[in-house]
């Protein structure tokens, strides 16, 4: 009689499983993902790491964010906008189904909040401050009603919607905050996880320095699946905080981790075990980090000791193009990837990255590496060749510098830098390698000015604009000959026309013809040599759905909507 | 014996601001500070660098910065760390109790089972148990922690059944008591076992030769010769002298708590001072170096102290009162 019943309730829960909605059986599971190292803070205004700012999207979002996959701006916090026929007065309009984590609705005053008490606050340190300040002046941000926001530009701005995506902050947790002028050191990681509030997908609800971080579902979560399910459907996401490499990679292997990014030298490792581990590597496209070698073009002269920057025989051959394009032409990119990356990486030719999609133009001056090319520019220059190979410029000085650089995070650029000194010897150019720690470097680049060659990185994007501080001659990263106060070439010039003429062109084609000329400029003029861009690779496990793994936005770019297959 | 602890602790206080100055010192004397990896970021203006060293002092005069510390640690501040834009010592606080566990573990581990293996080693000396172990001593002894732990890690890779680094597991939160206990000892197994390998191994050598040599001295002779019971002669006449230098080395491991781990740390993932130390030293995280180092010393002194005070409680000889 007991059994009966007992498989009687067996039978009724069977027959009520088909009942509920197929698709509810999403809901659940965690993913366990790695960071590399903790989190600065959860306030992502004075945050400027990636390690912050990886972990505060989960639970903040912006009025506008890019599609992972198109790049495209699209739709966020905001439900629609619309400009003015001059460009300069933006209105939108905000979705009113929102609701911050803690239950209260999200408002005009939310944004308003943001921007105006937060980001233009002199008193708090922002690099947001940097992007959404326009020719020195900032935003006007007005609210028309609880859920219209007006936005008006000083000038016309194209990288303006991007620029949207600008997370926005609870007016109601924070503004006392601001009133005592603690801003800044609010949301720290000193901070109870209760109190972080957002309108994201999940929110922090543990933190263990140097161990993990957890993330919870957020119940007032907004977006609706396309069959209308309300997001996310992961019940947690944790992040392991593992620094070593090697560690992530057996840890991944044992099966602790769901995910990681790896490099290409470790993908013959873990290739061979995609079956028996149940898991799939994810090609994601070239990275957007920037490696190059640049010379120093500057001119100047020490305030102090007024002896030259450069040693005028050095700057001599730095400043010649055609000893520039020598370099370029010796330089083998074929071996940089296989050694470096294990045949997973491209050459760079270009200063975009190709993962930035319609504003990477494939069309510029490629330099292959030939070496006979290379010396039959530089004997054309006037350099010469001594009977031991080395070479000697037109007034008989041996070409000898010094090539600087740092081990920066993962990236090998010493290794880089070693093979790059062995292919500038089969020129008969004699490199001294010397690698430094990274702020000696940096203080080489922005003040002392006092080296020769340095091989570096600069962290990339999708918009060139962003870039401006690189590019314009008035740069402070400008980095061959920074804080020009007159453009010193006319290519220069040109550059800085185009970053003047780019950033208020709205119509996107004519946006992409003028970052197109500036790329080949780059690229014929070479003031920086660029190397390789890395692949991205992700090993996730098979468990998971609704993967779209992007250079973009990572493994996961929309979290909210990974779910385990069941 | 109070006299000299309140002597100490005074020539403490001068050690350890010389130790703080000193740190300081060398900080600032390499160039560059915390926020220059912001200034190549096309994206972060000079201004906003600016403005981030103006928000921490770093361009006030250094000695100032110096008393400025140093006074606000009277009144319980240590400082904000740059890196994490927080209270040092909130920083600090967790890292340190993990480091504590560890070292701690390996501690009693090396001590628990290095002096009992070299008592034992010596009262067999040249039996094949005692050469056995000389060798194992010899090859934990050079053989670099760091590297042993990948080794073992891959191993467990490889065979499974323990815990590859880190010290929680990610389900931790939802676990109950018995579990998360367990959960801990297994994450403590490679780390705690590499780290005293070693120094079990260097310890149990010196446990032995003290012990050989003691055994040796005329009155274990004149002990024997009286007909006390082998028992006796061995455990309480022998291994009280034996012990005896051992005690100021138990001093120096007190020390060691804090920063002896950091290559097994940082290659085994624990979440302890080591590997953030390193990243704050790299990073020129200026109050977070010197207030974990200032703690170094703390411990080192207090290390020393509880080693004297030991010293007097063994060994009858030393007496710190005045003699009367």
């Amino acid at each position: 009689m007991l059994r009966n019943k007992v498989l009687l309730t067996f039978l009724c829960v069977c027959l009520a499983a088909p009942g509920i909605d197929a698709a509810a059986s999403r809901y659940g599971g965690n993913l366990v993902e790695t960071v590399a190292s903790d989190p600065k803070t959860f306030n992502d205004i004075v945050a400027t790491d990636v390690n912050s700012t990886a972990v505060t999207s989960l639970f903040l979002e912006g009025l506008t964010t890019a599609d992972p996959v198109t790049l495209k701006v699209i739709p966020d916090l905001a439900r629609s906008w619309e400009a003015s026929s001059d460009g300069l007065r933006w209105t939108f309009h905000l979705r009113k189904d929102v609701k911050w984590s803690d239950g209260v609705g999200f408002t005009a005053d939310d944004v308003l909040f943001t921007f105006n008490d937060l980001i233009y606050n002199p008193d708090i340190p922002s690099s947001s401050k940097d992007v959404l300040t326009i020719e020195g002046k900032p935003l006007k941000v007005e609210k028309i009603d609880n859920f219209t926001v007006r936005f008006t530009l000083p000038v016309k701005f194209a990288p303006f919607l991007r620029a949207m995506a600008q997370t926005i902050l609870p007016r109601h947790c924070l503004w006392q905050t601001v009133q005592q002028k603690r801003f800044t050191f609010s949301w720290g990681i000193d901070t109870p996880p209760a109190q972080i509030i957002g309108t994201g997908p999940f929110l922090l609800s543990e933190y263990h320095p140097g161990e993990r971080l957890v993330f919870k579902r957020n119940p007032h979560y907004w977006k609706r699946s396309s069959q209308g399910e309300a997001l996310p459907y992961l019940d947690h996401i944790i992040f392991m905080i593992i620094p070593d490499a090697q560690a992530q990679l057996l840890k991944f292997i044992d099966g602790e981790l769901d995910a990681i990014a790896l490099s290409g030298r470790d993908y013959p490792l873990l290739k061979p075990l995609e079956r028996s581990k149940d898991f799939h590597i994810y090609e994601a496209g070239a990275d957007y980090d920037s490696n190059f070698v640049t010379f120093n073009q500057n001119p100047g002269l020490h305030p102090k000791t007024s002896r030259p920057f450069v040693d005028p025989v050095k700057l001599s051959w730095f400043t010649n193009v055609q000893f520039r394009r020598a370099v370029a032409h010796a330089i083998d990119k074929k071996r940089l990837i296989e050694i470096l990356n294990n045949g997973f990486g491209l050459p760079q030719n270009s200063a975009m990255s190709p993962s930035s999609g319609s504003f990477y133009d494939p069309q510029v001056t490629v330099y292959d590496y030939d070496l006979g090319k290379a010396r039959g520019i530089l004997k054309q220059a006037g350099f010469k060749y001594r009977p031991d190979g080395m070479l000697e410029d037109p007034q008989g000085h041996p070409v000898e510098f010094n090539l600087y650089t740092s081990d920066a995070g993962t990236a090998s650029r010493e290794q880089t830098a070693a093979i790059i000194r062995s292919d500038l010897e089969a020129i008969g150019m004699k490199v001294n390698l010397v690698p430094v720690e990274f702020n000696t470097l940096v203080n080489k680049l922005t003040s002392s000015f006092d080296w020769d060659m340095v091989m570096i990185g600069l962290t990339g994007g999708v918009e060139p604009h962003f870039g401006q501080n690189v590019w314009r001659s008035s740069g402070g990263l400008h980095l061959w000959d920074p804080n020009q106060l007159k453009p010193v070439s006319p290519w220069e010039k040109r550059i800085d026309e185009i970053y003047d003429q780019a950033a208020q062109e709205l119509d996107d084609s004519k946006r992409k013809e003028l970052y197109d000329e500036w790329q080949r400029i780059t690229a014929d003029e070479l003031p920086v040599i660029y190397t390789v861009l890395g692949m991205d690779l992700f090993a996730v496990r098979n468990k998971f759905g609704n993967l779209k793994p992007s250079a973009n936005g990572g493994a996961f770019p929309r979290p909210e909507e990974i779910y385990i297959k069941k | 014996m109070i006299k000299h602890i309140i002597q100490r602790i005074l020539s403490t206080i001068l050690l350890l601001l010389a130790v703080s100055f000193f740190t300081f010192w060398l900080i600032h004397a390499t160039p560059g500070n915390f926020f220059d990896s912001l200034r190549l970021n096309p994206q972060i203006s000079q201004s906003t660098v600016e403005h981030y060293e103006k928000l921490y002092h770093l361009n006030d005069p250094l000695l100032w910065q110096y008393f400025h510390w140093v006074i606000n640690i009277f009144h319980g501040e240590w400082g904000y760390s740059l890196y994490y834009n927080v209270p040092v010592t909130h920083v600090l606080g967790s890292r340190l109790f993990n480091t504590f566990v560890l070292s701690f573990t390996s501690l009693i581990l090396t001590w628990g089972i290095g002096i009992p293996l070299g008592i034992w080693a010596a009262l067999r000396r040249n039996h094949w148990i005692d050469r056995m172990l000389s060798v194992f001593s010899f090859a934990a002894f050079s053989t670099p922690g760091f590297f042993l732990a990948v080794l073992v890690l891959y191993a467990a890779s490889r065979w499974g059944g323990l815990p590859l680094g880190g010290m929680h597991s990610p389900n931790y939160d939802d676990m109950n008591l018995l579990d998360k206990i367990k959960d801990t000892l297994l994450h403590l197994v490679i780390p705690a076992g590499v780290l005293s390998l070693s120094s079990m191994a260097s310890l149990q050598r010196i446990m032995r030769g003290n012990m050989l040599g003691v055994l040796r001295q005329q009155y274990i002779l004149a002990a024997r010769a009286k007909g006390l019971p082998e028992g006796i002669v061995i455990y309480r006449h022998a291994l009280r002298n034996a012990f005896n230098p051992l005690v100021t080395l138990l001093g120096y491991e007190f020390a060691a708590l804090l920063s002896g781990a950091a290559l097994i740390e940082i290659v085994c993932s624990w979440p302890g001072l080591g590997s953030l130390l390193l990243t704050a030293v790299r990073a020129k995280d200026v109050y977070l170096v010197m207030s974990s180092t200032l703690m170094g010393g703390v411990l080192l002194i207090m290390g020393n102290v509880l080693a004297d005070i030991l010293l007097t409680w063994v060994d009858p000889r030393i007496r710190y009162e005045k003699r009367r």
